[in-house]
């Protein structure tokens, strides 16, 4: 059995063990005391250069793994290639496209595509992308170019970084069917109906995205502040956008005018 | 920084164009509203880039790219188009366009984008 060193997350400390690698299991030793399963693996996330784990057996309990990245892409490769998880064998390009542009250079990688619950996995030799089911944008079942030939394939669009990125998921026609059901589904709770903002509404939502900050956005649809402002406020209510920073508006006590006009004053005598 | 010129039929997306391109130091030296229009202003002010949206009335901006790139086969011109229209864009970089951008897009990536076209 392999030993790795971590930390791991116990009774809300960070403690220092080796893990033990096993073919089906890993084995935290003392103080935690316990196996992990692959096959009770309900769902795996990493935030930064931790390894959140979440094993589902009668009850649920959750690993915080803290380690090196070459120690964590060993786990994950372990964990999501047994892992009580949706997974199938696929060609995958992640990203395909960044923020509008194309990525230069992007290849389609051979691997599996593993959904757990909290996220879709692309897993091959060399790469473990994951992208969070909260930042999927979209899901659509497209066609791209594939050695010349129109080919079906899996868009999905996600945040990155606050920028949206697209990946792509190739795969035969029947499984790629089953997948985007799946992911679909995985997804519901993102789908809106369309008509949740007119078209003015639409505008200025796609102005944010592009980085319009709002006196650029008033003065492009020639709006006034107020309507800005509901337009916001209906992104906000419907979990569109969130509130970054409040600007304030000021107007000068006659204290402040007269400030100004002694300053004036100063400057031209 | 270089003098552009950008075409496409919804205003919308030539002032939002207009104003990335401006906040990046480029200087917009025109707009056209359709294909045709954006071949007759390419002629008349001889811009540094152009950038050309693909489906707009009259004549869609492959069409429009192939006459431009006919009469100037040193035209930088970058493509805009919509999520989904990918295929599009091969066929106008076969065609000859130097660079793409695909809707809907943020500053950072239309502006380096076009800086890569203008060094190239």
């Amino acid at each position: 059995m392999t030993e790795v060193p971590v930390k791991i997350q116990h009774n809300n400390e960070w403690v220092v063990v080796k893990l033990g690698i096993g073919d089906d299991r890993i084995t935290v030793p003392a103080p935690v005391n316990k196996e992990i399963i692959f096959k009770t693996v309900a769902d795996i996330a990493e935030k930064k250069n931790i390894l959140i784990i979440t094993v589902k057996t009668d009850t649920e309990t959750v690993y915080r793994i803290l380690s090196v990245e070459k120690v964590l892409q060993v786990l994950k490769k372990l964990i999501l290639g047994s892992c009580n998880a949706y997974r199938l064998m696929a060609y995958f390009m992640s990203p395909a496209i960044r923020g509008g542009v194309m990525v230069k250079d992007a290849q389609w990688d051979k691997g599996s595509v593993v959904v757990v619950r909290s996220g879709i996995w692309f897993v091959s030799a060399v790469k473990q992308v994951c992208v969070p089911v909260n930042d999927v944008a979209a899901i659509e079942l497209t066609k791209r170019d594939v050695q010349g030939k129109p080919t079906d394939v899996i868009r999905i669009d996600h945040l990155d970084s606050g920028e949206v990125s697209s990946s792509l998921v190739l795969c035969p026609l029947s499984t790629l069917q089953v997948l985007y059901n799946y992911l679909k589904d995985t997804t519901k709770s993102m789908d809106m109906k369309g008509n949740e903002l007119d078209a003015v509404d639409q505008q200025v939502a796609m102005l944010v995205y592009s980085g319009m900050d709002s006196h650029a956005i008033e003065n492009m649809l020639n709006i006034p502040h107020k309507q800005l402002d509901t337009i916001y406020d209906k992104i906000l209510n419907l979990g569109l956008g969130e509130v970054v920073t409040i600007r304030r508006e000021i107007q000068l006590t006659t204290k402040g005018v007269r400030y100004i006009s002694d300053a004036t004053k100063s400057q031209t005598n | 920084m270089g003098k552009i010129l950008i075409v496409d039929d919804t205003l919308f997306m030539r002032t939002l164009l207009k104003n990335i391109l401006f906040s990046g130091g480029h200087t917009i030296v025109g707009e056209a509203g359709d294909g045709e229009e954006g071949i007759a202003k390419y002629k008349e002010l001889k811009p540094d880039l152009v950038t050309m949206d693909i489906v707009m009335p009259k004549l869609n901006g492959i069409e429009a790219l192939k006459a431009i790139k006919e009469s100037d086969p040193a035209a930088r011109i970058v493509m805009c188009t919509a999520v989904g229209q990918e295929q599009m864009v091969k066929l106008a970089i076969k065609s000859g366009a130097k660079g793409y951008i695909i809707k809907p897009f943020q500053a950072p990536k239309v502006l380096e984008e076009v800086k890569n076209v203008l060094a190239s």
